[in-house]
């Protein structure tokens, strides 16, 4: 992230009170954005292994039990109750992961609007952009 | 705005002070007495503080951070041992979230394993734990309807599993909490450190643009102070 204070152009635009917030605000914003999607990425993860054992839970075979992970042990499960207690955990993961979609998306909705702001005030003396996309 | 109040403590909700925004740089130093040079170690110190305090948050952010998988790992392993125990003993199981969304799958799973689950439920709960890194043992658990949570400080409570699940939900709702504020705490310390950094930026380029116009001015770094009288 760069953000630079517009001073350092010399023939600076006065920073105001309010466009000072503003940025603070982008700033937090961003901070927040990179967090959430460090978040995300983890527990898209997580959901992904998940879904791989649901593949392998189709395929297996009835009478075995299954070894199924729960907290640092393994419980040995039959098969409907290790697919019941998969049900639960990706249940589980869905909704997390969407509830951290939805803040990343006000905290993207809320940088769209300041960088508007900021970029009609002070043009090319300030930076907002990220770089590549993450 | 030129005439703004220069030390207002506004304070967050968790007591850390908000930083003063100079907004007229000549105005602030004015009533400084044109004491630049303190300004500027003032800004120092503030913002050092406000370093000190973003180190401690950061800390507690991540041992929050390490805590709370480990409860909803806890949690997680005892509504399930929960669930098997209510089941062993003839309750209804109490099919709390699962009744929601997609009930109609659940239900057909549901009529299908019914028979197999009660059987399942009264064999004893054969585990694998880990004893140490990658060595795993095998264990049946007899259950009682109890399970020991370790409280810290060497010790470890039984307790139902109706109670532990509460126990352990509050504290994850709290370890949570904490962690939004830690959280919150931590932005709007952030948010000080780039006031302060600006006021020190402007401060700054005011002293020299200042230093620069005045004549010969470059031979005494003091000068300002003269001057300003």
């Amino acid at each position: 992230m760069s953000l630079l204070p517009p001073e350092d152009e010399g023939d600076g635009i006065e920073v105001a009170w309010e466009d000072q917030q503003r940025i603070n605000a982008f700033s937090k914003f961003n901070t927040r954005l990179v967090d959430i999607q460090d978040q995300l990425k983890a527990k898209m993860e997580e959901k992904e292994y998940y879904d791989d054992l649901q593949m392998e839970l189709e395929l297996a075979d009835d009478a075995d039990p299954v070894l199924y992970k729960l907290g640092e042990a393994f419980f040995s499960l039959s098969l409907p109750a290790a697919k019941k207690q998969l049900r639960k955990d990706t249940k589980r993961y869905d909704s997390e992961i969407a509830g951290l979609r939805v803040k990343a998306d006000e905290c993207e909705t809320g940088m769209k609007e300041l960088k508007v702001q900021l970029y009609a005030k002070f043009g090319k003396q300030i930076n907002l952009e990220t770089g590549p996309e993450i | 705005m030129a005439d703004k109040p220069k030390i207002e403590l506004e304070l967050n909700p968790r007591g850390i002070p908000k930083a003063p925004f100079v907004d007229n740089v000549d105005d602030y130093i004015g009533t400084k007495d044109g004491d630049v040079e303190g300004v500027i170690k003032k800004f120092q110190e503030t913002s050092a503080k406000y370093r000190y305090m973003e180190l401690n948050l950061q800390q507690r952010r991540k041992a929050l951070l390490a805590k709370i998988p480990d409860i909803e790992q806890t949690l997680g392993v005892v509504t399930f041992m929960a669930a098997r125990r209510a089941k062993a003993l003839g309750e209804p199981e109490p099919e709390e979230e699962d009744a929601g969304s997609d009930a109609g799958s659940d239900d057909i799973d549901a009529l299908l394993d019914g028979e197999e689950d009660e059987e399942a439920a009264a064999k004893p709960l054969t585990t694998l734990f880990e004893l140490n890194d990658t060595l795993y043992a095998e264990a049946t658990v007899k259950e009682n309807g109890q399970v020991g949570l370790w409280l810290g400080a060497n010790t470890m409570l039984m307790y139902p599993l109706a109670e532990a699940a509460e126990l352990l939900s509050s504290k994850l709702a709290g370890a949570r909490k904490n962690l939004t504020e830690v959280v919150e705490d931590l932005e709007w310390i952030r948010e000080q450190v780039t006031v302060m950094e600006v006021n020190f930026a402007r401060v700054h380029n005011w002293d020299v643009k200042r230093r620069r116009s005045a004549k010969g001015g470059e031979e005494k770094s003091l000068m300002g102070e003269k001057e300003a009288k």
